[in-house]
């Protein structure tokens, strides 16, 4: 792994934390304002901080700094939490966020210089109420403008200036005053054994800056264990060979020390307690026994005799340990480590850069081909009741779902991003918005959230700039004069629905068909339905706006929507009530990769239907098909007339049946044009197929969704049922003269 | 006795750059090691260090104010210097 790896990892992580604080925060505003809420909001600033230290980010690093001192103060109680506060916080995360962007070459290091005296004046306006300022809270103060004196000085020093930093952090404080402090402290501190092992000190990590962090919470060093380091010429410098024993204040909990090591996971042995022993060098080669046997020698200096003996005595260690307390138990690596050296605890997840699981996705799609084109080949020598061949499309589609379910992600890291757009609109129109959110862990593919966020940031400024009314045009009509937003997420019959509803001033139609004839995007005195006008904003180079803000109004917001979900494979609609809100619903797939269809014949083509769109098939009889105008039939399912659409006249297939009661119809389910049953020749099959983009390799055509590879060969189009069916039945006419260009299977 | 100059950054990769020539030089006697221009110093020299005291002769270390505040920060003065205050080896000064 290299820098630029490591350097990866720690951005994804600072996602996370900032995720991680952004939900604490937004739980402390809901009223939870408990130490694990709080906790979290500090170890999501403090791994930002650290990782920043450790790359030598040293604006973000000062940022966090400040931050971390603040949310350290609220945690100790000595800053009282307040609603000012809580909106301080978040918009000191907004920044920490741009912060984040800006380390990672995604936009201008912010000018945090008035926020980061707003958030010092917040520790200052409590300092003097804090009842028993704490040893490593009285530090603090005085750290902010420390933490400038980095910036000025970054030049010349460096990315690890270890002592310039401890001197920020003891200030004046004289050595022998600071080794006094813990004496002070010796009834609640504790001690903690930290040895770095060589992934500590790889890829430009300095485990140093890990002391220093937890100096930084007046943690004073007892002892160095230098007795595991080699004589030279046996020394390896990527080693971990000196270990170190601190005493921690009380105040500091065992969590935030844990923090500070957090980074290098398992790279830096930890053991808690005067009794744990110290945690044994790691080797580059297993010679585990030797060092845990010179192990005991310091150890036996530190006040633990006892604990290091108890375990060399006994090479089945593991009672003992257990007998130890538990905290100790949990983190020392068990000291006898004669088998292999015992691997700490395994995190329950791990990292997968993102290009390998694409290519396994896409090895997995051509399994499911490979198997189509097995089985067929099987069937055409009438093996296809193979009891193997069962066994494996079983195993494939096992393989197929495990290998999805790796991409899906819940949808929540894209919900998570709208609190701060709600922000920065509240702060641009003065418009309050209240959000809930429901279903934020349906899962969906990785591809479709990362594309799902453009669209979803348009609609909510759309539905907060439009949608909702300002305060006093909201109280006049009755309603509270906060607005709210409601973002939820679904899933439903194989797709998943999002829906982003306000319950603002509705859509005003009569502006809407107005606007559009004065554009010219639809006649005057044309007579359109409801449903029509609202899809007229989707409409490019539509916008009703009185005037350009920089929010929306350029009338390229709704278009892009629109261009966006189609890209995924969804539909938007559009439920608007005048004075109570309009919802907009996104219809999208779970996966862009894999999906069921039907195999069917339309006359010299083979199609593939969405599974998902199927509800059922039906051979009719002659009487329950009626004609209806020339081109056009219905047919009666169990009382309902559907509209027939006949697949061959779509795709210009030649040699098709063309009368319903010859063929089979398939009845489908479309988000906006109710349900549809199509004329086919014949259902051939019902398989896995795997989609191959049109647009990728030719181009997007109406109507069809993708192309898929047969299990012979060749190129089967999937029919898209829902641009298929409410175009062929808003326009039956343009239906007849066929409407999509085949010429790609032919090229095929 | 051979002296050996460290850089200002004694990071990682000095101190794998100076292994070979400090073992050299210990073989010759007793190593003065110049680190008075050190003004970064990581883990991995820090043990270099350690190591060249206890490595056959010995070594004597000229130390910069960063070195002797690092090493005293972290408890290893006695460790690195003959002229610590004498709280035996391996003990915070």
């Amino acid at each position: 792994m290299n820098a630029e790896e490591i350097q990866a990892i720690f951005f994804a992580e600072c996602e996370e934390s900032l995720a991680a604080a952004e939900q604490g925060l937004a739980a402390c505003m809901a009223g939870t304002q408990d130490d694990d809420t709080v906790n979290a909001v500090f170890r999501g600033v403090h791994s930002i901080k650290g990782g920043a230290g450790a790359f030598g980010y040293i604006a973000l690093q000062g940022y966090t700094h400040t931050f971390e001192t603040l949310l350290s103060d609220v945690r100790d109680g000595t800053v009282p939490i307040t609603d000012a506060l809580i909106e301080l916080m978040l918009r000191a995360l907004d920044t920490l966020s741009d912060h984040v962007s800006a380390a990672r070459g995604l936009g201008e290091t912010p000018d945090d210089a008035a926020l980061q005296a707003e958030l010092t004046a917040a520790m200052a306006a409590n300092a003097g109420a804090a009842p028993t300022p704490a040893p490593a809270a009285e530090a603090q103060p005085a750290s902010p403008p420390t933490v400038h004196a980095h910036d000025d000085d970054d030049e010349v020093t460096s990315d690890f200036d270890f002592a310039a930093m401890l001197d920020d952090i003891t200030g004046s404080t004289s050595p022998a005053e600071a080794s006094d402090a813990p004496d002070d402290d010796a009834d609640t501190s504790w001690v903690v054994k930290v040895r770095p092992h060589a992934g500590a000190m790889r890829n430009g990590s300095e485990p140093l800056l890990m002391l220093r962090d937890v100096i930084d919470f007046g943690a004073m060093c007892i002892a160095c264990d230098v007795s595991q380091v080699p004589p030279l010429d046996s020394l390896d410098p990527g080693t971990g060979y000196l270990g170190w024993i601190f005493a921690i204040p009380g105040e500091v909990d065992e969590a935030m020390v844990r923090d500070v090591f957090d980074f290098v996971g398992d790279e830096c042995g930890l053991a808690i307690g005067d009794d744990a022993p110290m945690p044994p060098v790691r080797l580059p080669e297993p010679r585990a026994l030797a060092p845990v046997a010179q192990a005991a020698p310091p150890i036996a200096a530190a006040p633990a005799p006892k604990a290091a003996a108890t375990p060399m005595a006994k090479p089945a260690a593991q009672p003992p340990v257990a007998a130890a307390p538990p905290a100790s138990a949990q983190t020392a690596p068990a000291p006898s480590a004669a088998p292999p050296p015992a691997p700490p605890a395994m995190g329950q997840s791990i990292r997968i850069e993102l290009g390998k699981l694409d290519k396994l996705i896409d090895a997995v799609g051509e399994l499911v081909i490979a198997q189509a084109m097995m089985a067929q080949r099987l069937a055409g020598d009438g093996l296809a009741a193979t009891e193997e061949l069962a066994l494996l499309e079983g195993l494939t589609r096992d393989i197929q779902e495990s290998a999805m379910a790796i991409r899906a992600q819940p949808i929540g890291s894209v919900f998570s991003r709208v609190p701060r757009i709600l922000r920065e609109l509240t702060a641009s129109t003065g418009k309050h918005v209240r959000l809930d959110v429901s279903g934020e862990s349906t899962e969906l593919d990785k591809t479709v959230i990362e594309r799902l966020g453009e669209p979803l940031t348009h609609l909510i400024r759309n539905a907060v700039d439009h949608g909702i009314e300002p305060a006093e045009e909201r109280l006049a009509a009755g309603k509270s004069p906060e607005g709210t937003l409601t973002l939820s997420a679904e899933h439903k019959s194989g797709r998943i629905l999002i829906r982003i509803a306000d319950d603002g001033r509705g859509i005003d139609r009569e502006r809407v068909l107005a606007k559009a004839i004065e554009k010219g995007l639809v006649v005057p005195d044309v007579i359109m339905s409801k449903e029509e006008i609202d899809l007229l904003i989707f409409a490019p180079g539509f916008s009703t706006a009185q005037s350009i803000s920089n929010i929306s109004g350029r009338g390229v917001g709704m278009d892009v929507v629109r261009q966006n979900v189609k890209e995924l494979g969804g539909r938007i609609t559009i439920e608007s009530e005048p004075g109570s809100g309009t919802t907009f619903t996104m219809t999208l797939p779970l996966t862009l990769a894999i999906s069921d269809g039907m195999v069917v014949n339309v006359g010299d083509q083979t199609l593939v239907v969405p599974l998902a769109n199927v509800v059922e098939s039906l051979r009719p009889e002659p009487k329950e098909v009626q004609g209806l105008g020339a081109h056009r039939a219905m047919i009666n399912v169990r009382g309902r007339f559907i509209p027939v659409l006949p697949l061959y006249a779509a795709v210009g297939a030649a040699g098709a049946v063309e009368r319903p009661e010859e063929g089979v119809l398939i009845v489908v389910e479309t988000e906006g044009a109710g349900r549809a049953a199509l004329l086919v020749d014949a259902i051939c099959d019902q398989r896995q197929v795997v989609i191959k983009s049109l647009d990728t390799h030719y181009r997007s055509v109406e109507g069809v969704a993708g192309a898929t590879i047969l299990g012979d060969g060749r190129v089967a189009l999937i029919v898209d049922v829902d641009g298929l069916v409410a175009n062929s039945l808003s326009d039956a006419g343009q239906f007849a003269a066929g409407q999509f260009d085949t010429g790609f299977v032919e090229a095929a | 006795m051979p002296t050996i100059s460290l850089p200002s950054r004694c990071d990682r990769a000095a101190a794998e750059a100076l292994l070979p020539e400090m073992i050299a030089a210990l073989d010759a006697g007793t190593l003065t090691i110049d680190a008075r221009e050190c003004t970064q110093i990581g883990q991995a020299m820090l043990q270099v260090l350690v190591s060249a005291r206890r490595t056959g002769d010995g070594a004597v270390i000229e130390a910069s104010s960063h070195l002797r505040e690092t090493a005293r920060r972290l408890g290893l003065s006695a460790e690195l210097f003959d002229d610590a205050p004498a709280t035996g080896k391996g003990n915070c000064a």
